[in-house]
């Protein structure tokens, strides 16, 4: 039997209780979870991590968008001197 | 302000995007020479276009050695010359067409090449381009001008140098 199912309703289960053992998600420390002055639709303020400004490291964002500017650049590229300019009958005056 | 390292990076890819579309348009305009419709081909009254040196017995005129004036009326739901019978220029050439409408407004679009202009009641549009191979263009209106709208289309026939003849001239 699990830790868990010991646990009566109501009762707060501590992370050294359940969380170092079994798949379940990890459960946050009690007094890390911030409950008091709630705003409901938003999120927890509990801090879990607390990194610098520049240690956000979203490189798959910027990938992302290194190839839609790529796409965007070859299109534009395309469009006006393969598609445009090549075309027939320019107008001229 | 902080900015992050990577936004810095793509707003100035998205700056040298603009500045690449203006710079690739100002080349079109200085260095290969297209050019805008304008209002140079000045205004006549839609009312009297049969009364009009020109527009009064539209058609292919020539003007220099290889070049050519095509003026064209568009009306509810043909061109005139093109629907009836196609417009005809000779090879090799410089042609300006003078486009206007004598009832709504029209478009006047050689289909598949980039000449293209409205055609407004009153107003003379001008666009000048240069054919090449003998070959044969479909033309068509592309702004809606009524009911049969969708069939208001046309002919422009590019005719070998040495099939061209007097006859396919106005004057």
């Amino acid at each position: 039997m699990s830790a868990e199912s010991e646990a009566e309703a109501g009762d707060i289960v501590s992370p050294s209780e359940s969380g170092s053992e079994g798949d379940g998600p990890p459960i946050a420390e009690p007094e890390s979870v911030d409950d008091e002055g709630y705003v409901i639709g938003s999120g927890g303020s509990g801090i879990v991590r607390r990194i610098d400004h520049d240690d956000f490291d979203p490189v798959g964002t910027l990938v992302l968008i290194a190839i839609y500017m790529a796409i965007v650049g070859v299109m534009w590229v395309f469009m006006y001197f393969v598609e445009f300019l090549g075309g027939d009958l320019s107008v001229i005056g | 302000m902080e900015i992050h390292k990577y936004e810095k990076i793509w707003l100035a890819g998205a700056l040298l995007l603009i500045v690449g579309f203006i710079a690739t348009v100002s080349y079109g305009a200085v260095g290969a020479g297209i050019e805008m419709v304008n209002d140079e081909g000045g205004q006549v009254d839609p009312a009297s276009l049969e009364e009009h040196p020109k527009f009064g017995e539209p058609g292919t005129y020539q003007t220099g050695e290889n070049e050519y004036d095509v003026y064209v009326i568009a009306q509810q739901f043909s061109f005139q010359p093109g629907t009836q019978q196609p417009i005809r220029v000779p090879a090799h050439s410089t042609v300006t067409f003078h486009v206007t409408s004598a009832d709504v407004i029209h478009g006047f679009e050689v289909v598949g090449t980039n000449a293209n202009t409205m055609a407004i009641p009153g107003q003379v549009a001008t666009i000048t381009v240069e054919v090449d191979e003998p070959t044969e263009y479909g033309l068509l209106c592309n702004e809606y001008c009524g009911s049969a709208h969708h069939a208001m289309e046309g002919r422009l026939e590019v005719v070998p140098q040495s099939e061209w003849n007097e006859s396919m001239a106005v004057n």
